[in-house]
């Protein structure tokens, strides 16, 4: 899969691989985050399907888009992702903590089937023309998104959860971004001190500018150094510290990059990454598993010295954050403030 | 929320060999695949950590196992992995 086709809203080049991208997203996010959810709720006869087949009579259908076939291929994929970034946004919000059932994470993973192949939700084939493939996306899109709707009808209606709890959880999930990873490497590269608290404790740390610690197990922040260079990964699922960093990298989840990093670290740093480390730098990759959340502490580039915090973070990506790049070269935001 | 507990005497330091059992079927699932069977280095300990949103009850004491990527997948790279476990999963080399 390539990697680097989905990025910001400007030239289209490979539309071959938006397409790609957008059908493994949409999959991923319905059969491992939307449906085990769904299964799970109606095991438990939180809300059951019964429930969602009342609440859907109250939500209407969605319609395709006026014009939708008319528009031109480029269009349509941005719509398609624009699309798909609202229903993934859709989805962690109906994920609000339901109260007094306490569910935790490892149920998910059991229900959607992270070790058990007999639990997996199967996913349709994406095949045909391209035009085709579009049409398909659009088709599933709507359908998918109107079930996160009937969802959050269904979860109202039964008063599982309040119109302030959807609406803090919003906020919630507006609130975090790669921002945080950033504001915390540069401040680690210009104080020591908070360096050392950052990488002994680094949840109690962050709270220090003002990022509240979050809510899940330990932070551990890999430093890299000029003889270590640290990747994050996490095999089994997609473990990274959400609470604080926002989101990681689309490709973070893709099984293609899983496998790869921890067979030929160092191979799939320079192939897929373009990232091409001296010999006398050891690559070390971290898997996490749950409990402690992974994220790298990249080295400040050289040519910064007497740079603000703010100005340092600039450099900082999410990239750089999962150890796939370095922090970006200071002559290329001093290109980009010119 | 994630403090260790300071009753917790760990089973094994900074530096102990250590191998990964093969199966355990009360732990934690979350232990990958490839490195069940191997050893490693211990690297850092994390004591117990309390993680109620990801998982019911308190798993055993965590530690960071280091490994080479050679001894679980073949061939001549130099590259480490660095993988986190709890000390049921655990023996001494």
């Amino acid at each position: 899969m390539a990697l680097n086709t989905r990025t910001e809203h400007g030239h289209m080049h490979d539309y071959e691989g938006h397409v790609e991208a957008l059908e493994a997203d949409l999959e991923y996010w319905r059969t491992k985050r939307l449906e085990p959810q769904l299964i799970q709720l109606h095991r438990r006869g939180v809300v059951t399907l019964y429930d969602l087949m009342r609440a859907a009579a109250g939500v209407p259908a969605p319609m395709a888009a006026a014009g939708e076939s008319n528009s031109d291929i480029d269009t349509r994929i941005r719509a398609l992702e624009d699309g798909l970034d609202d229903y993934i946004r859709n989805i962690g919000v109906a994920s609000v903590e339901k109260l007094d059932y306490p569910f935790v994470i490892e149920d998910m993973r059991k229900e959607r089937g992270d070790y058990d192949n007999f639990f997996r939700i199967a996913k349709p084939p994406h095949v045909g023309t391209l035009e085709g493939r579009v049409a398909q996306l659009e088709a599933d899109l709507r359908a998918y998104q109107h079930l996160v709707e009937v969802l959050m009808r269904a979860l109202l209606d039964k008063e599982v959860v309040t119109t302030e709890q959807i609406d803090r959880q919003r906020a919630f999930l507006a609130g975090r971004g790669a921002w945080n990873g950033a504001r915390i490497v540069a401040r680690a590269w210009v104080d020591t001190q908070f360096k050392q608290a950052l990488l002994t404790s680094g949840r109690e740390a962050v709270r220090e500018l003002n990022i509240p610690p979050g809510r899940l197990g330990k932070l551990g922040v890999a430093e890299n150094t000029t003889t270590q260079h640290n990747v994050v990964v996490c095999t089994l699922c997609s473990c990274y510290p959400h609470d604080l960093l926002g989101d990681p990298p689309w490709w973070y989840r893709d099984d293609g990059y899983k496998e790869c990093i921890v067979r030929d670290p160092r191979g799939t740093l320079a192939e897929r990454f373009n990232l091409h480390l001296p010999h006398g730098v050891d690559v070390r990759v971290h898997d996490s598993t749950s409990d402690v959340r992974w994220m790298v502490l990249p080295l400040r580039p050289e040519g910064t010295e007497g740079w603000t915090e703010e100005r340092l973070a600039r450099l900082v990506t999410i990239d750089s954050l999962v150890g796939v790049a370095t922090a970006l070269d200071p002559a290329v935001l001093a290109e980009g403030e010119r | 929320m994630s403090t260790p507990t300071p009753e917790t005497s760990p089973r094994f330091r900074v530096g102990d060999r250590v191998r990964v059992q093969l199966t355990n079927p009360t732990g934690n699932p979350r232990t990958p695949v490839y490195v069940r069977g191997k050893s490693g280095v211990v690297t850092a300990l994390h004591g117990r950590i309390v993680n109620p949103l990801d998982h019911r009850g308190a798993y055993p004491p965590l530690y960071s196992v280091l490994f080479q990527v050679r001894e679980l997948f073949g061939g001549a790279s130099h590259d480490t992995l660095s993988v986190d476990l709890h000390e049921d999963w655990l023996m001494s080399y």
